[in-house]
């Protein structure tokens, strides 16, 4: 990870609001962090946590109503992505930043074949013609690993593997050359040994290309094999981010905690029974001015009912937003 | 474990599940996926069977074959001591009491328009007799079981969440006091702190009931909490069958070897010390097997025996089956000849 580089991303104080007949949603609530060039931040939650809506608002990929991303700064590049035009914003998304999601399935067109929608951003954002996207689509396909390129850029998507499929993704979100790579979940919905290979091929792909990636996933397992930082979601806000190392080894937030205890392991000592964290999610609905996890905690006191705590730093990149802190195992000066 | 000898509750022998293939313009019939293509094993009384793999192998289709939701291809299986292979639909009604699943998705499995007291009072009004009041009781004592408050009785499953709607789905397959439930994948579409209350109450139901499982999952460190033996299917076949720390501690098929070191580990210094035996390409089309072993494709160590013959399932160490070559020490001469015999076919 390269010490002192500015960051290729900034995000700062982002909040998106979901209007609904129900009230409004906090789905994102003031959430920062910042990704060197090279670097690859992991971002852990459940479902429902904001993972997802924190990236998807910050490339203005939401429709809006009902959502509304209501404060914050997104850096990139010398600008603000929440205050340009969206022309400047089509012309980033796709190009200075690519973006993998979780179904490869339903995010490619079943009726283009494999090689037109890889040459699309190369024709849209680099301003190529036909012939020299197509000599760029048959490298790229090349590159993540697809045998027999230059016959299946004219297939169809459906002719390819769930895996086959993932890396045609990762082709078209690397046809540009971006600086961030933001994957959202990725691997979720492919078989473990398919998964091992598209994370060896990112390993690859990011010491070739030297880009920085947003890897979103709710497996911690994943994360501790590719990530150098890591932010821990929960309730649209962060609640820890520290170093790989030190999360695993020393977590602080009592959700970390706990969820590094729920999840069995196939190697080492088998749990008698498995550590659970009791009770259901937060249903985010009204404004967040208590702790998101006070129900589910078991260090939890007076003051998480009446203040949402902020992120305190805790020296080596490491934060956490907790009162309770379990270095002292008592409440934090603040 | 125990000292006293386990009987099974459940044996299934050379069970095949094919499904016909039909094209062109008259429907012919031109194939055939052979979705669950010979496969046996045993499931003892009070045990839990983990059955692995990953999607496409079979094992949904497999769990689902052994209860008789399909009219299966050939093979036997017996369920408490009654061949249930062969029966037709009709007469297999009734033996459904002793046999229950719980499904993968409880958002699709349960109706979205009856009360959840509805839902889990249907086997009671199907299969048992007695006064309204009596079902709506044992209802109750259902959900009580499953950690279900009485009070939401009267609700319909899109008020539960994800991890709740599973437990409605659990209260169903336990209405009739079965012995053996098949649970298809209870817990993939689950997030991770809800898996873990699943898991543990599916523990505590079998011991409270003395409940059978078979367990369907694709998850190989979930498996490994909950089972008693593991199971590991690849294209149709079980490769390797083994009580669960033998078959962690020390894999004998390359597919399972393989399979084991893909699973991400949570822990950063293990994950990136652990070498990894990365597959190459994609598992074959279940419709056009390759010949001979079914995993001689992808295989790390294959030899030229497997892509000629296909290996035996057999017992290669007390309590531990596999189907392949590696382990066949009886049919060393044989190897070499085969072996040679491949050369002579491809030069």
């Amino acid at each position: 990870m390269p010490d002192g580089a500015l960051p290729v991303l900034d995000v700062r104080d982002l909040k998106t609001v979901f209007r609904t007949r129900g009230g409004e949603v906090h789905a994102v609530n003031d959430v920062s962090f910042s990704l060197k060039p090279g670097e690859l931040l992991g971002v852990v939650g459940e479902s429902g946590s904001g993972k997802s809506v924190t990236m998807m608002s910050l490339l203005g990929l939401l429709p809006s109503p009902p959502a509304d991303v209501r404060n914050g700064s997104v850096n990139f590049d010398g600008k603000d992505l929440l205050h340009v035009s969206p022309e400047t914003l089509r012309s980033i998304r796709g190009g200075k930043i690519g973006f993998v999601f979780q179904d490869p399935m339903t995010s490619l067109n079943p009726v283009y074949t494999v090689g037109y929608q890889i040459a699309e951003p190369l024709r849209k954002h680099m301003g190529m013609n036909k012939r020299q996207a197509a000599v760029r689509s048959q490298e790229l396909l090349e590159l993540v690993g697809i045998p027999d390129a230059k016959q299946r850029l004219d297939d169809y998507p459906h002719q390819f593997s769930g895996g086959m499929r993932q890396r045609v993704m990762i082709a078209i979100a690397l046809a540009c050359d971006p600086k961030v790579l933001i994957a959202d979940e990725p691997t979720t919905a492919l078989d473990v040994t398919i998964q091992a290979q598209i994370l060896e091929l990112m390993k690859d792909l990011r010491d070739k290309l030297g880009m920085a990636v947003i890897w979103i996933t709710h497996d911690l397992g994943v994360i501790a094999g590719i990530a150098d930082r890591v932010m821990v979601m929960y309730g649209g806000q962060v609640v820890e981010h520290a170093p790989v190392h030190a999360l695993f080894s020393d977590p602080q937030h009592p959700y970390t905690r706990a969820l590094l205890k729920t999840i069995p392991t196939i190697q080492g000592e088998r749990a008698a029974r498995l550590t659970i964290i009791e009770g259901q999610p937060p249903i985010m609905t009204g404004p967040p001015i208590a702790c998101p996890f006070r129900d589910r905690c078991d260090v939890a006191f007076d003051r998480c009912e009446v203040h949402n705590p902020l992120r305190y730093d805790l020296g080596d990149g490491h934060d956490v937003a907790c009162f309770y802190d379990a270095r002292t195992g008592g409440p934090r000066d603040v | 474990m125990f000292d006293e000898v386990k009987k099974p509750l459940v044996s299934v022998r050379d069970l095949k599940m094919h499904f016909p293939i039909y094209a062109g313009l008259l429907r012919r019939r031109v194939g055939e996926v052979k979705a669950v293509d010979g496969v046996s094993f045993d499931v003892m009384e009070g045990e839990t069977l983990g059955l692995v793999g990953e999607s496409g192998c079979g094992k949904s289709t497999c769990g689902r074959a052994v209860l008789r939701l399909y009219d299966i291809t050939s093979g036997s299986i017996q369920i408490d001591n009654r061949e249930i292979g062969p029966t037709p639909q009709s007469q297999l009604r009734s033996m459904r009491p002793t046999m229950q699943m719980v499904f993968q998705d409880p958002q699709a499995s349960l109706n979205p328009r009856m009360t959840v007291e509805d839902i889990i009072k249907e086997p009671l009004d199907e299969h048992t007799k007695g006064t309204d009041a009596e079902k709506r009781e044992k209802v109750g004592e259902l959900m009580d079981a499953v950690g279900l408050n009485r009070k939401f009785a009267k609700r319909y499953p899109h008020a539960f969440s994800g991890g709740q709607r599973q437990r409605i789905g659990i209260a169903r397959a336990l209405a009739l006091n079965p012995k053996f439930i098949v649970c298809d994948e209870p817990i993939a579409a689950l997030d991770v702190s809800i898996q873990a209350q699943v898991v543990n109450l599916l523990e505590d139901l079998q011991e409270q009931f003395g409940l059978t499982y078979l367990f369907i999952s694709h998850d190989l460190s979930m498996v490994r909490h909950i089972a008693t033996r593991v199971a590991v299917m690849y294209l149709g076949k079980i490769v390797e069958l083994a009580p669960r720390e033998a078959l962690y501690a020390d894999p004998l098929h390359p597919y399972t070897k393989a399979l084991l070191s893909a699973v991400p580990e949570p822990d950063p210094s293990l994950a990136r010390a652990t070498e990894r035996i990365i597959l190459q390409g994609d598992v074959p089309s279940p419709s056009n097997p390759p010949k001979g072993c079914n995993f001689c494709t992808r295989c790390p160590s294959v030899m030229d025996i497997c892509k000629d013959v296909e290996p035996d399932y057999r017992e290669v160490r007390p309590g531990r089956f596999t189907a392949c070559h590696l382990y066949n020490e009886t049919t060393d001469a044989a190897d070499a000849t085969a072996g040679h015999e491949a050369e002579e076919h491809t030069t």
